[in-house]
């Protein structure tokens, strides 16, 4: 009997893994190491965040910035309720029609990043082949009037070992800022402060403030894994063949209640076709 | 024994959840309650971005033929699993397994595809927040 469950378990699991083939490379386990090894700084003595980093199963849901928040539900104003409902029933989202999904989207989503550090500026490349490009420097302050972009007007500096990025000056139409459709405004000011507490993990802790979306800050935490040292960000042309553009509606759809996105009771497909013997 | 493969299910359904990783949401282009299966012959193939691209002739019951186009994932997320674009030639005969656009057109979500020598490949968009290739939530 252990032999037949030892051996469903095996054909279930090749089932689950190859045959059907789930995204695993973009994403990792995350295994904790009893000793970890330490980051490894740069030539000046930061911690170097540089890598590619990889979500992992323990963050849920994904694709929520409520994702820390009592039921996940955001302190909206009763502003920020009505472009909520305006995103839902009015938008597309724009990350389907190949619009920059910005910050702090792009720390919500499931997709891989990769850091590259220098002295005096750090680059996060995206998927889709996005990019933002941040100044380090302690001296910089912000415009008076930075004209708006998906990723803000994006300022570094060090606190210790934690790299600060403060960003204001964002875009206030075709911006969600999670794959929920929640809204942000161009009142929008996001903190983000990193870490890279051991070699294998990279950190965020994010404090969003909209005063005219959301009635108090809140928070957005989470921590990546280091990917292996062959992978790295793929090609991705998001506009090369975008078929949906003319079939997507208005919002995400429905949301489940754990979070996500999709339908709860999906119709279910039709059986397997039978394998014909081998001749 | 029920009760060891129930936990044993469970513990698999756990670790099949993946983070979303999809361009869109399934829910915001496709209708879960409209599962369906077409069969044809291959007409078109495009191994592009966002989406990879399957047009097939399915005949209806009138031996007229109706032009489907199905939507697979990305050909990064096919080639990861194994599916890759020389598995398929035009003209080949393939199976189609998933749920129409809510908008009524001839466009549908390949969850599911059986290859003419009967190997089956999840076709999905993983992480879109749509049905496995079985039909379940993931």
């Amino acid at each position: 009997m252990k032999r037949n469950l030892a051996a469903a378990i095996l054909a279930i699991w090749a089932i689950s893994s190859t045959a059907f083939g789930q995204d695993n490379p973009l994403t990792a386990v995350d295994v904790k190491s009893a000793k970890p090894t330490p980051a490894p700084r740069t030539a000046d003595g930061h911690p170097d965040l540089s890598g590619y980093w990889k979500g992992t199963r323990d963050t849920t849901p994904v694709g929520n910035i409520g994702k820390d928040l009592q039921a996940f539900k955001l302190p909206l104003t009763p502003a920020g309720e009505a472009a909520l409902q305006h995103n839902l029933t009015a938008t597309i989202d724009p990350e389907s029609l190949c619009i920059i999904g910005g910050i702090p989207r792009h720390n919500a989503s499931g997709l891989p990043f990769e850091v590259l550090q220098g002295a005096k500026k750090i680059a996060f490349l995206y998927w889709y082949s996005y990019f933002r490009l941040i100044p380090v420097d302690a001296k910089r302050k912000h415009s008076d009037d930075p004209d708006p972009s998906f990723f803000g007007e994006e300022i570094g500096h060090w606190e210790g070992d934690t790299l600060v990025i403060d960003s204001i000056g964002f875009k206030d139409e075709k911006v969600w800022i999670d794959e929920n459709a929640n809204p942000h405004s161009d009142a929008l000011h996001v903190v983000e402060r990193w870490t890279r507490p051991d070699a294998d993990h990279i950190h965020v802790e994010t404090v969003i403030d909209d005063p005219k979306f959301y009635v108090k800050p809140f928070t957005y935490s989470r921590t990546w894994v280091l990917g292996k040292p062959d992978e790295e960000l793929q090609e991705y042309s998001c506009s090369e063949n975008n078929v949906d553009k003319d079939h997507l509606g208005f919002g995400p759809g429905p949301i489940r209640p754990d979070g996500t996105r999709g339908y709860l009771n999906p119709a279910p497909l039709p059986p397997a076709v039978p394998k014909a013997p081998e001749k | 024994m029920k009760s060891r493969f129930a936990i044993l299910f469970a513990t698999i359904s756990v670790a099949m959840q993946i983070p979303a990783l999809a361009h869109h949401s399934f829910a915001a282009e496709f209708d879960a309650s409209q599962a369906l299966r077409v069969m044809g012959a291959l007409t078109k193939i495009e191994w592009t971005n966002p989406h990879s691209y399957f047009y097939i002739d399915v005949k209806d019951e009138n031996g007229a033929v109706v032009k489907w186009t199905c939507e697979a994932g990305s050909p990064g997320a096919l080639s990861r699993r194994g599916f890759k674009r020389g598995d398929l030639k035009l003209g080949d005969t393939i199976i189609v397994d998933g749920y129409r656009a809510k908008d009524g057109s001839h466009l549908m979500d390949a969850r599911r595809v059986t290859l003419p020598n009967g190997r089956v490949v999840s076709g999905a968009s993983a992480g879109d927040g749509g049905p496995d290739v079985t039909g379940r939530n993931p």
